[in-house]
């Protein structure tokens, strides 16, 4: 796994950014429609010339009829696989994040940024993974700026930004702005009102562990754990790491040393250190969870 | 509440209406480009301009009609997303992807519904029309077919839906949804060792998958690692699942799983 942050000219956010604006393209629909009204002029034309011209007119408009109805599909096939090529990029782009493939998709990813995207959806959808590389590499203040953007000009849907705001957060957290941090997780506690969120209590556990307030990380943690086993699946490790790291703040040792063995039953230790740096002091201190030679 | 033989057989119907109307609008309109008068030939153009046109604005709102079903399915409200496919099953459209695209959404919702025959019957009558018009469905529908019969236990029929993908270019969520048919079939089947080969690749792509799935994966890999006799698998898996899972609601949807939870193994 290459954990190396890729130099900040291999990312140039703000030069992505504007390299993917999509274009606006050769109207192609209209020129066909410009077609389509001489093929009728011609037709008409012809109606009441000699027989010749008349002929010679006939002859002319189907053959343009035939262009127009041929071209139409033609180009409607090239247009829809164009789109579904850029849309397998992105898609691709998606599928090696998820395999952790971290350089492969930064590769790809930059190649798809940096031309004029075909649609404003498989841009946004760009960019998501765009901040999704950014937190990977620890660039934070990067992957705040691009999760910003995304949101302030409504380019997602509110579930995907509300998504995009949780990793918002996290990135604040990461970079110790902790008054940012406190206002967006407000935020998302006001738009969360009346559902149950494992991203939010998520957050809101790594602000109490990272603020010194392992109580209230723990009573987080307790009233959660259902949705946070239903939501995140394996990533319910993040919230058992950071509850062994509570405990251990509050020198309950067996306590944590359970939550850790469960952390790390789920992820290994060094991929949760890679997340929380604070979990640094729990490394050495307590045994992780045993596993199959195999796996690991 | 439409049953599905009903949609297949509107479906089929509107198929074989929508063929007849596009060759009479082609015939239509070479006729009217190279004979008769021309007045009336410009006329006949326009009108058949005018019934494409109507024919084209009712098969895409045939199609908006069911657009927002998965949503609405994924969000469990299945009244409303019955409501929806029921319109579009009966909207008429001559386009051949709309109506089984329609076909495909009451199959999801059957499937959703737990009714497993009457998707099994959706999918099947899908996947019956020639390849190329069904190239996008292929893979959703064979793994929708694949996972009803095995909730029906007709692993023989599970196993043909899911022959038809190997030769396929499965995306990364395919793979994953592939990869829980083939373990529960191969469970049924009693298939230990396959199982149990290369288990930690298997066992790296579970991960992936939402908390549900990714639990009864792992499950069925420990039952397959403690039949092959790996006891260290079987601990390790169990005690994942039992992190991430409801292991009550896993083991009454596959009994066999209680086998994990009944050895004398002692728990980590």
């Amino acid at each position: 796994m290459d954990l190396t942050p890729p130099p900040n000219d291999a990312l140039n956010v703000p030069l992505l950014l504007e390299s993917s604006e999509p274009r606006p393209r050769f109207a192609w629909g209209g020129y066909a429609l410009v077609g389509f009204i001489l093929v009728l002029f011609f037709s008409s034309l012809g109606r009441d010339d000699s027989l010749g011209s008349a002929r010679i007119m006939q002859v002319f408009s189907v053959v343009l009829m035939l262009f127009v109805l041929a071209g139409l599909p033609v180009w409607s096939a090239f247009a829809v696989r164009a789109l579904r090529d850029e849309q397998q990029q992105v898609e691709a782009v998606g599928e090696l994040i998820q395999l952790r493939r971290w350089p492969q998709a930064l590769l790809m990813l930059q190649a798809f940024l940096s031309r004029p995207a075909r649609s404003a959806r498989l841009r946004s959808q760009g960019l998501i993974y765009l901040g999704i590389l950014l937190g990977r590499f620890h660039r934070f203040t990067d992957a705040v700026a691009v999760n910003t953007y995304l949101i302030d000009n409504d380019l997602v849907d509110p579930a995907t930004a509300y998504g995009l705001r949780l990793g918002r957060t996290l990135a604040m957290l990461r970079e110790d702005h902790l008054f940012d941090a406190d206002r967006a997780i407000s935020e998302l506690r006001r738009l969360t009102a009346g559902g149950d969120s494992a991203g939010l209590a998520l957050v809101q556990i790594y602000r109490d562990v990272k603020t010194g307030h392992p109580e209230d990380a723990i009573a987080l943690f307790n009233d959660n754990l259902p949705i946070l086993r239903e939501q995140l699946g394996h990533r319910a490790a993040d919230a058992y790491a950071l509850v062994a790291r509570a405990y251990d703040l509050l020198d309950r040792r067996e306590e944590a040393a359970l939550a850790f063995s469960r952390a790390t039953c789920l992820a290994p230790s060094m991929e949760l250190l890679r997340r929380y740096p604070e979990l640094e002091k729990l490394v050495g201190r307590y045994t992780p969870a045993p596993a199959p030679a195999e796996a690991l | 509440m439409i049953t599905a033989e009903a949609a297949i057989y509107r479906a089929r119907r509107d198929l074989t209406l929508g063929l007849i109307l596009k060759g009479i609008l082609i015939a239509a309109l070479l006729a009217c480009l190279l004979i008769g008068p021309q007045g009336p030939r410009l006329i006949l153009l326009a009108v058949v301009g005018g019934i494409w046109v109507s024919v084209n604005v009712a098969s895409a709102r045939g199609s908006r009609l069911a657009a927002a079903s998965p949503s609405l399915i994924a969000a469990g409200q299945f009244e409303e997303a019955e409501q929806q496919i029921d319109e579009a099953v009966r909207a008429f459209s001559v386009f051949r992807n709309v109506k089984l695209q329609t076909l495909e959404y009451l199959a999801q919702l059957r499937h959703a519904q737990r009714q497993w025959k009457e998707s099994a019957l959706l999918c099947r009558a899908v996947l019956g029309h020639r390849p190329g018009s069904v190239r996008q469905r292929n893979k959703p529908c064979r793994l929708m077919l694949a996972d009803a019969l095995l909730e029906m236990n007709e692993v023989g029929g599970a196993w043909d839906a899911m022959n038809g993908l190997y030769a396929q270019r499965l995306s990364l969520s395919e793979v994953l949804h592939l990869l829980l048919l083939q373990l529960d079939y191969n469970a049924r089947i009693g298939a230990w060792p396959h199982m149990f080969d290369q288990i930690a690749g298997k066992v790296q792509l579970a991960e992936l998958m939402p908390a549900p799935a990714a639990a009864r994966a792992q499950a069925l890999l420990g039952l397959a690692a403690g039949r092959v006799g790996r006891e260290d698998w079987l601990k390790w898996l169990r005690s994942r699942v039992e992190l991430i899972g409801d292991v009550q609601k896993l083991c009454t949807d596959r009994p066999m799983l209680w086998e994990l939870w009944r050895t004398d193994a002692p728990k980590e």
